[in-house]
């Protein structure tokens, strides 16, 4: 008996060593294990035996059969292991080839931009207001100090809808609207679509976009235009760089002024981009004029302002350097996924 | 405006060099639109004397000159031109010159002889014959100077000179004038500014002797002045004044026309001189033209005046256009004898509609547009005068006529020094104020801080506070402004709703792999064709513009949809595969037409896509997760725009309202913009959708504690039948036990009879209380069953 326990030890460890699947183990288990196993048998074998044997018998027996258990728990485990190495290397894949990707959507070229200016001075505490794109000539002329033999009001600058209104040539136009609406502190910026009557060409079109800034209160200078523009620029075109006023006219501002700052290509040394400069010119500004004031039922002897207007197509198409404006508006995707 | 550095520095001293007067300037408000040295386009072309002409031996036509060229020793210089002689005194460019011609000269040979350099004629060097005399003559050009061999042919055509291109603002007519230049640039530069002070002496006579002037309308001639000289002597104007001339662009013509011309540009104030015989009735009345009256203008052109045209009349016709041109019969001829000189304020806007009218931009009208200074009138015509007398070209008669209504007295300003101060945020000292004010000459007082200012005429542009406070500050110089940071309440700006709406709304639709699109506000009257609306759609209903840059852009659009098939058509065509648009815009609704008042701007949305994994639900789906990222509860029904595909189109429903409506586009549409694939488009209104979301308020839901239990339903019903109806059907006969119901298959085929289709839906029930079993849904099915038979829908068994 006891030889017969140690045959089937050896027999039993040896096939354990071969066997490679989990199924093959499992079999292994039941046919040696399980209820009916061969180990089983000989357990239930012992009523066979003499009373004496029959523990020192059981005793073995459940000894070869923790045995194997122990060596079929080890063999299953080195075998998982194996097949999930093998698994695993089955899997490699070519990690250079290309992702899956969604497909991207985006903003236009001057939405972003825009979004950028209105997150600088909303920080700043001006409010976004929005105004009409037909506006009279009251808000777009009168209203801004700008006479009826002006210049600017003829027919060759704006496009007219009827005797007394018009495709809004400046968001200037916001500013009165909003001075009647609102009384002083103000401090407003008004994004927004302008027309003007020329030709479509690399640098021109009829249709393009402003940013219009005013800012009306107890004690407002010059000095804190240039406070403002100052945050302006540094945010858009880096910390280093530096304002310039020069001298200018406007009818809506008095003094009016021409703000520059230092070229960002070459950083104020001269260049092709600002000609030989150092500088660009980026807006024009100044402090809003009385009689605009006045005619708002602003006291311009007790507030002041100023007021600015930013080109947001030529500041877009100098941060990405869009050498044609035409881009824009032509909406070729190709150009529009490089945003 | 050109001006000649020459010609400014017979009126202030200009001793810096020109990149520095210019760099000046432009701080004190003048921008530099271009700097041109005259000088630098010619260069080693010299006066030089032929000392002796001989043959060349082997060629017929050509001479050999030794040429004084003011060296030690003559040169020798070949030249093809038969009208030189020895003795003869010619331009001479010498080895490696430059010619204003854009030729280059060089040493050379010329039939086997060496020449160094050419003689060169006057059309060579780009002269006129009033640029010098005898410089139109065939050959080379001779010089009647009186000058050494050598001289710099610059110096004898007066090159030596540059000519500054100043940008004038707006807002300083007086500065269309090298006196008004040179008073800046005296003050820019803190030199004296000397203007002219004319003096002239009269020979006598009456001046209404000769004619009568009356002016009808003095809203649009505020003044008019006139003066007769008599006993012209006309004749070329000295050099002095033909280079004046010549460097702003202007051809001199006689010592009269030189003159009227001469004052224009010193002084900014337009001058006409009439010939007094042709001034019938010995009359000048300035009025408005009759309808249909002619005039033959000095550059020989005629036109036909309207009643809105102001013109200066004789006794019987128009003799001039007001402050643009004169007429033909009047002008000064040869044989002139005496002459009438004009010098008026015509109203700008007046000049300006007239010139644009007839189609004529002079120096004078430009003038008149930007407006002259009414005291200036009679400064320029005695300075014409005085001239006169300088030149020698006539006798003045005694007598002035000015016609004009009660003249505006100088305006008085009274501001303190501090409130300029305050304005400006620096600290300029007030004797400084002072000081730049009264150099600007704008006579100026300082008494305890407050500065009392009388403004010139010339400076209408000054009415107060911040005038003075910017002409101090351009002086006093704009680098003394620093940057202060506003003070206030420290508070975040606000932002519109709509504006934050139209973002949320652009977050969804790139979520969407989509992108947004800008184009034009205006679109071409023809583009609502290629949509074929019936003549009565309210979108037939466009705002017009009265002066559009072309049919192109004509029209304010009623719709985004045109401007996104020009879009995608732009992309298709440029093989672009696959494309998702989007646009935010406005679209214009007139409240009446003719347009009376403001339309109405409606914020729209359009959507725009192909591409080979879009169809009608790929849209669909776009629209529905919009809709429901703004808590928009909408329903979907067939529409029938004409320019979508009549099967393949949905009407966006919102309450009552439909809000827009979406589909594949319609192929007769899509061929009118050569698109031959399959293209969808959307456009929706935003307001809706605006006011849905300011409702919603997202709160937490607990999650379910309770497994769901599904069923599958598969229908048979007609092909007609929407599947929303069947939908619908079952989640209102579900109750509140049916979670959702989703569809997930439809199908028609082989196994389904003709005319039927297969639906299949899953539905999930659930309950808050606790699991579900067969008992708690069988009557629901049941119902759902009763329901759906009544539509006509039976169970696929």
């Amino acid at each position: 008996m006891k030889e017969k326990l140690e045959a089937l030890r050896e027999k039993a460890l040896g096939e354990l060593a071969t066997l490679e699947t989990p199924k093959e183990l499992e079999e292994f288990r039941v046919r040696l294990l399980g209820k009916k196993g061969e180990v089983t048998e000989l357990l239930r074998g012992m009523g066979a035996l003499p009373a004496e044997d029959r523990p020192k018998m059981g005793q073995l027996i459940n000894q070869l059969r923790g045995e194997l258990e122990t060596a079929l728990s080890e063999r299953e485990q080195s075998v998982t292991a194996l097949l999930k190495e093998k698994r695993l290397k089955e899997e490699t894949l070519d990690v250079t080839l290309p992702g899956t990707k969604t497909k991207e959507g985006g903003l236009h070229p001057l939405n972003i931009v825009l979004n950028d200016l209105i997150d600088i001075f909303q920080s700043m505490g001006f409010d976004v207001v929005d105004g009409p794109e037909v506006e009279t000539e009251h808000y777009c002329f009168e209203a801004l100090n700008v006479p009826k033999d002006h210049p600017a009001r003829d027919m060759q600058d704006t496009f007219y809808l009827a005797e007394n209104l018009l495709l809004r040539t400046q968001t200037s136009a916001a500013q009165a609207r909003t001075m009647e609406q609102r009384k002083p502190p103000i401090r407003i910026i008004c994004p927004g679509r302008v027309f003007r009557a020329d030709e479509v060409d690399a640098t021109h079109s009829p249709v393009f976009h402003q940013v219009e800034g005013l800012v009306v209160d107890k004690g407002i200078t010059l000095c804190d235009l240039k406070g403002v523009l100052e945050q302006f620029a540094h945010e858009i075109y880096g910390p280093e760089t530096e304002v310039k006023f020069r001298p200018s006219f406007f009818p809506f501002t008095e003094p009016s002024v021409e703000v520059d700052v230092t070229c960002s290509e070459c950083g104020g040394k001269g260049c092709r981009v600002c000609k030989g400069t150092g500088w660009i010119e980026i807006l024009g500004a100044g402090m809003v004029h009385p009689r605009v004031l006045a005619g708002c039922g602003i006291d311009p002897e007790e507030y002041t302002g100023f007021a600015f207007g930013i080109g947001l197509d030529r500041l877009t198409t100098t941060r990405y350097k869009i050498s044609d404006i035409r881009l824009l508006f032509e909406n070729d995707q190709r150009f529009l996924e490089q945003f | 405006m050109k001006i000649s550095l020459n010609w400014l520095k017979r009126y202030v001293d200009i001793s810096v060099p020109v990149e520095e007067l210019c760099d000046k300037m432009i701080l004190s408000g003048f921008e530099v639109e271009s700097i041109e040295d005259l000088s630098a386009t010619m260069s080693n072309v010299v006066a030089a004397r032929i000392l002796k002409l001989e043959k060349h031996p082997d060629a017929d036509k050509l001479q050999i000159c030794q040429m004084d060229v003011g060296g030690a020793e003559p040169i020798q210089i070949i030249t093809g031109a038969q009208n030189v002689f020895e003795g003869a005194l010619v331009p001479a460019a010498l080895h490696d010159s430059h010619l204003p011609n854009g030729m280059h000269i060089k040493r050379g040979k010329l039939r086997g002889l060496p020449s160094d350099g050419m003689l060169c004629s006057g059309e060579e060097l780009c002269l006129k014959e009033a640029d010098y005399p005898g410089a139109e003559v065939y050959g080379i050009l001779i010089l009647n100077e009186d000058v050494p061999a050598g001289t710099d042919m610059r110096e004898i055509l007066h090159l030596n000179d540059i000519v500054i291109d100043f940008k004038i603002t707006a807002n300083r007519p007086d500065c269309q004038s090298v006196l008004g230049v040179a008073r800046e640039i005296a003050v820019a530069l803190k030199q004296e500014f000397h203007a002219p002070k004319p003096t002239y002496t009269t020979v006598g006579g009456d001046i209404n002797d000769y004619i009568n002037i009356t002016v009808k309308d003095y809203d649009l001639c505020p003044r008019y002045m006139g003066r007769i000289v008599r006993n012209l002597r006309i004749k070329p104007s000295p050099d002095w004044m033909k280079d004046c001339l010549r460097t702003a662009g202007m051809r001199p013509i006689n010592n009269i026309v030189d003159i009227t011309n001469f004052v224009m540009l010193e002084t900014g104030q337009p001058m006409h001189a009439f010939d007094l015989r042709d001034i019938r009735g010995n009359q000048i009345i300035v009025r408005t033209a009759t309808d249909g009256e002619n005039i033959t203008t000095l550059d020989g052109k005629e036109h036909t005046l309207t009643p809105d045209m102001l013109v200066i009349a004789d006794g019987e016709a128009p003799s001039c256009v007001a402050g643009i041109m004169g007429g033909l019969n009047s002008e000064i001829k040869e044989d002139t004898t005496d002459l009438l000189f004009e010098c008026a304020k015509f109203r700008r806007d007046s000049v300006r509609r007239t010139a644009r009218t007839l189609g004529m931009r002079t120096e004078s009208s430009a003038r008149f547009e930007k407006g002259v200074d009414i005291g200036g009138v009679g400064y320029a015509m005695d300075r014409a005068l005085q001239l006169i007398q300088e030149l020698d070209a006539g006798d003045i008669v005694d007598g002035v006529l000015d016609r004009h209504e009660e003249l505006p007295a100088p305006r008085t300003l009274k501001v303190t020094t501090e409130s300029i101060n305050a304005l400006l945020g620096v600290d300029v000292p007030e004797a400084t104020m002072a000081d730049i004010l009264n150099r600007l000459e704008i006579p100026t007082t300082l008494e305890n801080g407050l500065l009392t200012c009388t403004v010139p005429s010339f400076r209408d542009d000054i009415e107060g506070r911040a005038d003075l406070a910017e002409e101090v500050m351009r002086v006093y110089g704009y680098d003394h402004i620093v940057s202060t940071p506003m003070t206030g309440s420290i508070v975040r700006g606000k932002i519109l709703p709509e504006r934050r709406n139209t973002n949320l709304l652009k977050e969804v639709l790139i979520a969407q792999s989509m992108q947004e699109i800008s184009t034009y506000s205006f679109i071409s009257g023809k583009a609502l064709d290629t949509l074929s609306l019936a003549e009565e759609d309210p979108r037939r209903q466009v705002v017009t513009l009265l002066n559009p840059l072309g049919e192109e852009y004509s029209v304010m659009r009623s719709q985004l949809i045109t401007s996104m098939l020009t879009v995608l058509a732009t992309n298709y065509n440029r093989k672009n595969a696959a494309v998702r648009f989007f646009e935010v815009s406005k679209l214009f609704r007139p409240l009446s037409l003719p347009l009376t008042e403001q339309p109405e701007e409606i914020p729209a949305l359009s959507l725009g896509l192909y591409g080979k994994d879009e169809d009608f639900f790929t849209l669909k789906g776009i629209v529905e997760t919009l809709l429901t990222n703004f808590g928009v509860n909408a329903e979907y029904a067939r529409s029938e725009e004409p320019y979508l595909h009549p099967g393949r189109q949905a009407a966006v429903t919102v309450g009552e309202t439909v809000i827009g409506t979406f589909g594949e586009v319609h192929p007769d549409t899509a061929a009118k913009y050569d698109l031959d694939a399959r293209v969808y488009v959307a456009e929706l209104r935003l307001q809706p959708l605006f006011e849905a979301i300011e409702k919603v308020r997202v709160l937490y839901k607990p999650l379910p504690r309770f497994p769901a239990v599904e069923r599958d339903l598969a229908l048979l019903c007609d092909e007609e039948m929407p599947v929303a109806e069947i939908q619908k059907t079952i989640t209102k006969a579900g109750g509140k036990l049916l979670e959702t119901v989703t569809l997930f298959d439809v199908y028609q085929g082989a196994q389904i009879a003709a005319g039927k289709k297969s639906v299949a839906f899953s539905l999930y029930f659930r309950s808050a209380e606790g699991t579900l079993s067969d008992t708690d849904i069988d009557p629901v099915l049941k119902k759902i069953f009763a329901r759906l038979e009544e539509k006509g829908c039976t169970l696929r068994s």
